[in-house]
């Protein structure tokens, strides 16, 4: 496993420790009549960075789920031409994807886009996300090509 | 326009069949199908603005934070050898009974599902301390494998359950409302399996025989080694069915509770900790691109509207409650025989729920039934994954007697999803009681 996988797993889980710790203290605050403001936003930015970060793991160990009934009965070559489709379809995918969210992003680039009561800041939040997906569409570009070589 | 028409709706179904089948990662050619089609219904502008808002809305989605949280508890769980504390436990107490290492294998798959939500690991992990146990005292490899087998389906059911998780998101319906209803299914289904047992080991008493007694200070110290686990779990699903706590914030404190344990039994090591977060982390990027793809599709299937004139059709046929959820069913366990259970679920949800919610049923109790429906798909051919786990785990028993070995537990299953539809209260009387 390389150093920039490992330091995406690092961070990855720094973020769910994160998440752990902002919804445990919350519910402890809570009972003990401290309530923690805006623990739900802190909570949705941990989770947007450890699912960000999931999705590109989860590329990375090419780990996505697939109905492999017919594809396990298939010829060599031909498992190799399904399996390149198969990159091409999800490649396409996360690039629509990317495009979607990265034209709502350029979009709102001046809309001061932020939370409610922490003032989380939105076009992070998004930057984060765009940045994963682009890391998704590399990463399965990358496979294709070496699939093909 | 000219392409919003439930046939379109139709095609895209028939297409997404046909790549999944294909091979296609599930998450990605749902969205693909789904994109596509929103392009062809409403304009390709319209499509891709689509796809940005559901992904950045996923992934900052509350009570999505339910479930890599979930995930995090159960690998801390993996790493300090839950699932053999409770399958000793479990055995020291019933092990001297004529089948008793098998009833302790469902308990054990039982307790293992409230710490994890996948079916596919509480069959590897229980399976991995229970078979060598049963082979060693000389019980019947079918039963041995069949029993693990149809008991790792408890993990989906019992709460916390990922699939229930996921269908509360797609479904727009209470996670909490969903974990509470599952309580008595898994319950009872745990109970159906040990009739099974039962019934199959008094019929033939040489198939699992009976074991010594432990000791009484044995059985303590075993009970001992997951007091605490039984302790957070209570906490976890009692909080949620109470209404203390959300599904989100019982997540967390489940996997602060199992940061705790580990680190008090000396076993929450980096590299402990490093493994817990890769796989949490490679299993919820899977379900999050599923989840992703799905509600993509699920957008388009709707302005097709092809769940309302399913709906109408079903409901112009008169075929009343009963016949249309064993319609329903049958559907469900069919597609079930090709399709991966998460697949199943957000393919038909879409276009199921309505047609259950016009017999009267509610979202709530399709979500048990679905869920239970996925179950059974885990422990038939030609997919059953549980039981390709089973033989990866019994190498030395051939895939055809662990089928033969499952039949017993599968024709349960059956009686067992017959009576969720004759009775719905199963599943909704627990969470109206406790008002959640």
């Amino acid at each position: 496993m390389n150093r920039l996988t490992r330091t995406a797993i690092w961070i990855g889980g720094a973020a769910l420790l994160a998440a752990t710790a902002i919804d445990t203290l919350a519910v402890i605050g809570r009972h003990i009549g401290l309530p923690i403001t805006g623990s739900i936003e802190l909570m949705q930015a941990a989770v947007l960075l450890s699912g960000a970060l999931a999705l590109v793991i989860s590329s990375l160990d090419d780990a996505h789920a697939r109905v492999k009934l017919v594809v396990d009965r298939l010829s060599p070559r031909m498992r190799g031409i399904v399996d390149r489709v198969s990159d091409g379809a999800s490649l396409l995918f996360v690039a629509a994807l990317l495009a979607g969210s990265g034209w709502i992003a350029f979009d709102l680039r001046g809309g001061h886009e932020q939370s409610e009561l922490l003032g989380v800041p939105w076009w992070l939040l998004r930057a984060i996300a765009n940045a994963c997906l682009l890391a998704i569409v590399l990463i399965l570009g990358w496979r294709i090509v070496r699939r093909r070589a | 326009m000219l392409y919003d028409t439930p046939a379109t709706g139709l095609i895209g179904i028939a297409l997404l069949l046909l790549l999944l089948l294909g091979g296609g990662r599930i998450g990605a050619v749902l969205g693909l199908v789904g994109l596509a089609g929103l392009a062809l219904v409403l304009g390709p502008e319209a499509a891709l603005i689509k796809g940005g808002v559901v992904v950045v809305d996923t992934l900052t989605r509350y009570e999505l934070g339910t479930l890599p949280l979930f995930l995090f508890m159960a690998h801390i769980f993996f790493s300090i050898d839950a699932s053999r504390d409770l399958f000793d436990a479990a055995a020291k107490m019933l092990g001297h009974r004529r089948g008793g290492l098998a009833y302790a294998s469902i308990a054990g798959c039982a307790g293992f599902g409230t710490i994890n939500g996948s079916s596919l690991a509480t069959t590897a992990t229980v399976g991995l301390v229970a078979f060598p146990e049963m082979q060693k005292r000389g019980y019947d490899d079918r039963l041995a494998t069949g029993t693990i087998a149809a008991g790792g389906t408890l993990g989906q059911m019992i709460p916390p359950s990922g699939a229930l998780i996921v269908f509360g998101i797609i479904a727009e319906t209470s996670i909490g409302k969903l974990f509470t209803a599952a309580i008595i299914p898994g319950i009872t289904q745990a109970l159906f399996y040990a009739a099974v047992i039962f019934i199959l080991v008094r019929l033939n008493p040489a198939l699992a025989p009976a074991g010594e007694r432990a000791p009484w200070a044995d059985r303590l110290k075993a009970l001992g080694r997951i007091w605490e686990i039984v302790a957070l779990v209570l906490l976890v699903i009692g909080g949620i069915s109470m209404g203390w706590i959300s599904p989100a914030e019982a997540a967390a404190v489940g996997a602060a509770g199992a940061l705790l344990i580990a680190s008090l039994r000396r076993k929450l090591t980096r590299a402990a900790l490093f493994h817990a977060f890769h796989e949490t982390l490679r299993t919820s990027g899977l379900i999050y691109l599923i989840i992703i793809g799905a509600l993509i599709f699920s957008a388009f299937v709707s302005v097709t509207g092809l769940a309302d004139a399913a709906g109408a059709l079903v409901t112009g046929m008169g075929l009343g409650t009963f016949w249309t959820l064993v319609l329903t069913a049958l559907l469900l366990l069919l597609l079930g025989s090709v399709l991966d259970g998460l697949a199943l679920m957000l393919l038909m949800t879409p276009i199921l729920l309505p047609i259950v919610e016009a017999t009267g049923m509610s979202a709530i109790w399709f979500g048990i039934f679905i869920t239970r429906a996925m179950e059974i798909g885990f422990v038939h051919p030609p997919l059953g994954m549980n039981l390709y786990i089973m033989q990866g785990v019994a190498k030395n028993v051939s895939i055809e007697r662990i089928f033969r070995g499952v039949m017993p537990f599968l024709a349960s299953d059956f009686a067992h999803l017959l009576l969720l539809i004759l009775f719905p209260a199963m599943a909704m009387w627990l969470p109206e009681v406790l008002g959640n």
